[in-house]
């Protein structure tokens, strides 16, 4: 029953895997194992994503699936008082004077269907706001975005402000976006560089266990 | 064999290397479209470095704040196309006139030769059109085109961004027929200055004539293309879910977007199409860094079809070479256009994956034309010193130049920021060593 609706998940079949959730539900499954079957259905399409077999457009949609069947789930979880603890928190922006957002509300989205818990700056966000976005939610994980070759060199900004204000060892910092490169990130004193969304997410997760290693 | 040609005109270049054969070197666009032009900050930084007056950039891309290029710029790096829509010299004496309510209520009429002093938030000043206001706001600059707000630049941008997604909530095809669709149809007064200045450019100039405009001005970015249209219409990944799982409402929108830019192109084609040697059919990004957005069956399903009546159409009523832009990878989807005649491939963005210049060039340099792929823009021209600038740009004219079908442009515009001295050498490198035959 759950491999089947992981499989209709991983074909992006959006009537089926409901129909699915909702017989699963009947059938007296906990939401937490309903959510597990699609969190490896989604693992399989990222995958698939990887290998240039699923298309952006692909794991677009299936992330739509995901926040459907979400909405099913959610009265549920409320109602049994079933809290699933998130892996971890991430606070994420596109870096001042840039405010394309497609790459990091993608981002955004895969980490949270990944159990990632996500405060979203948004874009055209000024280093200060980081600063004290960091101070207001002590995150695990600082995520930068940038478009532009003229506005990545504002994450060094970011950097800089956070190592002032003695925050920058309290966090990891993943970056990207199209100009970004695993040199840019290692020069500007980031952590990690995540090529795209699929591989932010593990790279995330990896953080995570180095911050769980160091504690 | 292999005829030398010397002195030839940019016009008879252009069409000789359209047609893949060999010019007499490789011809060279800076600012021709909406999408090889250059930043009003790095083309200030640009004349400084030329050693030319400094004066304010005038604004020719409201949206982008793109600067028209000077006489004096086009001479010095050799450029052998203009846009027929241009307001400095070389330009047409007819000029356009635009009648609006402005934001504070009366009514305006301003010629498209008149302009206002801005300083921009990224420290200059620049030539604003007379159409164009511009409110200050906390969080940034509201610009409004003919009175109707178009973007908002933050306070230390460069850029003016588009201002939400008009059909984001929309959930029935009947919905759709409540936007104003026509909107975005051109005007006969528009068409008929634009046909009396490619006409006057074709008599009395020898550059090659580009026309970058298909009726669909910055505030209504929707009819720029058929992917673009729906993303800005419907906002980015709602529009990816509609093309799977809202099929009926997706096939009503790309008929209304069609409609529009059929209805413009037709215009535009009937007027200028005897004069111009190329028009733009798109600006349809459907690339990312690491592939195409789309499957070549979703391609197939909606959108092929479409473009080939488009294309279709110029090529039937015109001898102008029709001209699409899409950023990113996109090695699979070219194959596409080149099945349904599009004749130039823009702007070749050579560091996305998939796209290696010899690829490129073997597979398809016999089939269509590469505009673009002057240099490796993310990673190359903003960063290299000039001489290991000077090495890249020679190597990837040795491999796009052979045969013709190359016109040498920057991928995409030149964004503020690169050195200034990168820009001449990039120019320079492509007039010194873009002679026939390629060495």
């Amino acid at each position: 029953m759950l491999n089947e609706l992981r499989d209709a998940l991983i074909n992006l079949d959006i009537d089926k895997t409901l129909e699915l959730v909702k017989k699963a539900i009947d059938q007296g499954f906990k939401p937490i194992e309903i959510i597990n079957s699609m969190a490896e259905g989604m693992r399989v399409i990222g995958e698939r994503f990887e290998k240039g077999e699923y298309f952006i457009s692909d794991l677009i949609v299936s992330s739509e699936i995901f926040k459907e069947a979400m909405n099913i789930l959610e009265p549920l979880i409320m109602k049994e008082k079933e809290i699933v603890k998130p892996i971890g928190r991430v606070i994420i922006g596109t870096v001042e004077g840039d405010i394309h957002d497609i790459g990091k509300n993608l981002v955004a989205t895969m980490l949270k269907v990944n159990g990632f818990e996500l405060i979203d700056l948004g874009v055209d966000v000024p280093p200060q706001k980081f600063v004290e976005a960091v101070k207001q939610y002590n995150p695990d994980i600082v995520g930068m975005s940038a478009l532009l070759t003229s506005t990545m060199m504002n994450m060094r900004k970011v950097i800089e402000a956070l190592e002032k204000e003695g925050l920058r060892d309290k966090v990891k910092i993943i970056v990207g976006g199209a100009p970004i490169t695993e040199e840019f990130a290692k020069r500007i004193g980031a952590d990690a560089y995540g090529e795209n969304a699929v591989v932010s997410v593990d790279i995330c997760k990896k953080l995570m266990e180095e911050l769980r290693s160091k504690k | 064999m292999y005829v030398v040609r010397e002195g030839m005109r940019p016009r008879e270049r252009i069409i000789l290397t359209l047609r893949r054969e060999e010019p007499d070197r490789v011809p060279i666009d800076l600012g021709a479209t909406w999408v090889s032009g250059i930043h009003a900050k790095a083309y200030y930084d640009l004349r400084r470095c030329l050693g030319l007056s400094e004066k304010p950039p005038r604004i020719v891309d409201i949206g982008q704040q793109l600067a028209d290029v000077d006489k004096d710029v086009l001479e010095l790096l050799h450029v052998d196309t203009i846009d027929i829509n241009r307001i400095l010299e070389p330009r047409a004496p007819y000029l356009h006139t635009y009648k609006f309510t402005a934001v504070d209520g009366s009514l305006k009429e301003v010629s498209e030769d008149e302009f206002w002093i801005w300083r921009a938030p990224y420290g200059i000043d620049v030539e604003m059109p007379k159409y164009v206001e511009i409110i200050e706001r906390e969080d940034g600059f509201l610009g409004y085109a003919e009175g109707r707000p178009f973007g908002k630049i933050p306070k230390t941008g460069y850029y003016f961004w588009g201002l939400g997604h008009a059909l984001a909530d929309v959930k029935t095809v009947e919905d759709l027929k409540k936007y104003n669709w026509d909107a975005g149809k051109v005007s006969d007064s528009v068409i008929e200055i634009l046909r009396k200045k490619a006409e006057y450019l074709y008599k009395n100039t020898d550059y090659a004539l580009v026309n970058p405009f298909m009726g669909s001005p910055v505030a209504l970015g929707a009819f720029r293309g058929l992917h673009a249209g729906g993303q800005t219409l419907r906002g980015w990944e709602k529009w990816f879910v509609d093309l799977r799982f809202r099929k009926p409402l997706a096939e009503s929108i790309l008929d209304h977007i069609f409609e529009v830019m059929s209805y413009n192109i037709k215009r535009l084609i009937n007027a200028v199409g005897e004069y111009i040697q190329v028009q733009v059919i798109a600006y349809d990004d459907m690339g990312m860094e690491t592939g195409p957005q789309i499957s070549v069956e979703t391609f197939r399903e909606f959108y092929k079809h479409r473009y080939e009546e488009l294309i279709g159409y110029v090529k039937k009523h015109s001898k102008a070479f029709t001209f699409l832009h899409s950023d990113g990878s996109i090695f699979p989807l070219i194959k596409e256009f080149i099945d349904i005649g599009l004749d130039i491939i823009n702007p070749v963005q050579i560091s996305a994956k998939g796209m290696e210049p010899e690829r490129l060039k073997k597979e398809y340099g016999e089939q269509i034309t590469f505009w673009g792929a002057a240099a490796d823009n993310q990673h190359v021209l903003p960063f290299a010193k000039p001489e290991e600038l000077k090495e890249h740009v020679k190597g990837l004219i040795r491999i796009f130049a052979p045969g013709g079908g190359f016109v040498f442009a920057n991928i995409h515009n030149i964004q503020p920021g690169v050195p200034p001295e990168n820009i001449v050498t990039m120019f320079k490198t492509a007039y010194e060593y873009g002679r026939y035959p390629i060495r």
